[in-house]
């Protein structure tokens, strides 16, 4: 139902309230509309307990008979505890869900990442061990920076693993089969508790290459298709930035140095950064065969969590596009609120960017007005000239995160784009191949929902060329799982 | 998404420096039989067989800083978990700092960005918290006759 289609009157007659009665109109709208769709803070509740595998049922639609695998997603699952809660959504365990499509059929699992902090904090009924956006308590044990790994950002398939990832500490091996947790991933004796980010980079041939960031220092992670490491270097950035992501062209690696930088040993990892807006933003280019060649630009400032693959023109232009905000109140504020029930009213939508770095040392940034978060594209052509991004979109008055979905040409700087409307969250759209396919967006996107008014997650298939016209099918499983952060489809 | 890098990290280096003891056995200690304690420390959790392990035994607080041990002892890490006595200990206060010296360095080895790189543990249950555990976390006490003391390297 459209907000517009709900009137003062029935809202009042719905029985809310007075107290709603000092409400604007437009906000007693969103307010009831909301209401209509059901309760986004189940996109923020936690899971008690693994999920077993189970059947998802068939909405609508026929599955596409080429499209067979799992979608591997994480995310935080549980955040509150008797004791003591997190306070912030990024410092949730880690909880990996699969859907796995095959013969046509879904199914969906969860199972949650068996960290030490879990154990930890599950022992003190309490979340006593620090994190991003949360402070340490009473009875907290830090011997490394794995005693607060929450394994809760992204995955990594590697060879036959799954490797669930935070950001500064190492990876956490999964069976991908039954998600069960391994062990912690030591790449080398020596290099035991180096930071591994949530976002490598994959080269077209399966290649990954990776940052760990600590301070002014980052290591230069280059593993095999298989996770064999290939290489380890530590390098200086000219600033010690908040890097969540970084990029990469065929033959650079770009890390966007944000004027968020650490200063301080705050209480938890994110009291100790500083918003600086008048640094300026800087993006750092290596060259992947020789680290010590390095170029600097400077750019506006902004904040930003995201980028898409990066590629080189053919005059030696580095392109690629970003979700940028004005500053960082979405992680100081919004990612706190939603915890609380409330909006995140104070920090503005990220929006689609387009950033070109010249060989002459010019750098240009061109802001979109389209909202914009977790960008995927068509990962065979990473690194190299791409016409496509997917990402979310849409917002819903009084409400967080996002309801559509948008495929983004930059060719001819258009997009198409398909709304839920208020009664789904949608999470981090990923791109898969049709099999036998060459062309960039061949193939199917894969679209995760939480349907607020069903009380359930919903797995959508996008033609990735055909957005406009809706999914060609759904699934819809039997449980509500919380909104979740990054995945990758792994094709059968 | 990310906890205390920097902050981890530089106390991680304080802790690998608490290690610089020098593993030398030193069993001399100037009591009669008849005043002294003997401690029996159990090491549980050790992930390889692979390496030593490195026991120092602290009697002051000033040692325990950054001085040196009154007894030490190096064991091949044979087993899960290994037992080893000290003996002719006066009674008294006493801490623990253990490693697995996975390479036989003899060093608490750190990563490129400071932090340690191979398992330890402290006695007396005492945890790292962002720096290491202080004297008064990690002391115990030995009386007279046997005491026990186990530490689960991590």
């Amino acid at each position: 139902m459209e907000p517009t289609t709900i009137n003062r009157r029935s809202f009042l007659t719905a029985g809310v309230g007075l107290a709603a009665l000092a409400l604007s109109p437009e906000a007693l709208q969103a307010a009831a509309a909301n209401q209509m769709a059901g309760d986004w803070r189940l996109g923020f509740a936690d899971i008690e307990a693994d999920i077993v595998r189970a059947p998802m049922r068939l909405l609508h639609g026929r599955p596409p008979p080429g499209l067979a695998g799992a979608l591997y997603r994480n995310g935080s699952g549980k955040i509150r505890r008797p004791g003591r809660s997190a306070t912030h959504w990024f410092d949730g365990d880690g909880l990996i869900r699969a859907f796995r499509i095959h013969d046509g059929a879904a199914t969906l699992e969860a199972r949650f990442v068996d960290t030490p902090k879990r154990r930890r904090d599950t022992a003190a009924d309490a979340v006593i061990t620090p994190g991003f956006g949360t402070s340490s308590a009473p009875g907290a044990s830090i011997g490394s920076p794995d005693s607060a790994n929450a394994a809760n950002i992204s995955v990594l398939p590697m060879g036959e693993e799954l490797w669930a990832l935070w950001e500064a500490g190492s990876p956490t091996v999964m069976d991908p089969q039954t998600l069960a947790t391994r062990e912690v991933k030591t790449l080398r004796p020596d290099l035991a508790g180096m930071p591994f980010l949530a976002h490598p980079r994959r080269e077209p041939d399966g290649r990954v290459w990776n940052l760990g960031v600590n301070g002014d220092k980052a290591v230069v992670w280059r593993l095999s298709s298989k996770g064999a490491l290939e290489s380890a270097d530590v390098i200086e950035l000219p600033r010690a930035s908040y890097v969540h992501d970084f990029t990469a062209t065929a033959r650079h690696l770009i890390i966007v140095l944000q004027p968020w930088v650490q200063q301080a040993m705050g209480q938890s990892y994110m009291d100790g950064l500083s918003w600086q807006p008048q640094l300026g933003t800087q993006v750092l280019v290596l060259d992947k065969a020789d680290l010590s060649k390095r170029r600097l630009y400077d750019l506006p400032s902004f904040f930003c969590f995201h980028m898409g693959d990066a590629w080189e023109d053919g005059g030696g232009e580095i392109r690629f596009d970003a979700c940028i905000a004005p500053d960082p109140s979405f992680p100081l504020q919004g990612a706190r609120n939603v915890l609380l029930g409330e909006e995140t009213h104070g920090s503005e939508a990220s929006r689609l960017a387009m950033i070109t770095l010249k060989p002459n040392g010019a750098a240009d940034l061109v802001r979109t007005e389209m909202v914009a978060e977790f960008p995927r594209s068509d990962r065979r052509f990473a690194g190299q000239a791409r016409r496509f991004t997917v990402h979310a979109t849409g917002l819903t008055p009084g409400r967080p995160l996002f309801d559509a979905v948008a495929v983004h040409d930059w060719k001819r700087n258009i997009a198409q784009r398909f709304s839920f409307g208020p009664s789904q969250m949608i999470e981090e759209a990923v791109f898969t191949a049709r099999p036998g396919s060459t062309e960039e967006f061949d193939g199917w996107l894969l679209a995760p929902t939480l349907n607020l008014a069903a009380g359930a997650t919903e797995l959508h298939v996008f033609d990735a060329r055909a957005v406009e016209a809706g999914p060609i099918c759904a699934w819809r499983g039997a449980v509500a799982l919380p909104v979740g952060l990054h995945g990758v489809f792994v094709a059968a | 998404m990310s906890p205390p890098t920097i902050k981890t990290l530089a106390a991680m280096v304080s802790i690998a420096t608490l290690f610089t003891f020098a593993a030398v056995p030193a069993h001399a200690q100037g009591s009669t039989a008849a005043q002294t304690a003997s401690l029996t420390v159990t090491f549980m959790g050790l992930k390889s067989t692979q390496g030593a392990l490195m026991i120092a035994l602290f009697d002051t607080e000033a040692a325990y800083s950054g001085g040196q041990p009154v007894q030490a002892v190096k064991l091949a890490a044979n087993a899960a978990s290994l037992s080893v006595p000290f003996i002719a200990l006066k009674p008294g206060r006493y801490a623990i700092k253990a490693f697995h010296d996975l390479n036989e360095d003899g060093k608490l080895n750190t990563n490129p960005f400071g932090g340690p790189s191979e398992p330890y543990a402290f006695s007396n249950g005492a945890k790292a918290n962002m720096r290491p555990p202080a004297w008064s976390e990690a002391a115990f006490t030995v009386n007279l006759g046997p005491s026990v003391q186990t530490l689960v390297i991590e």
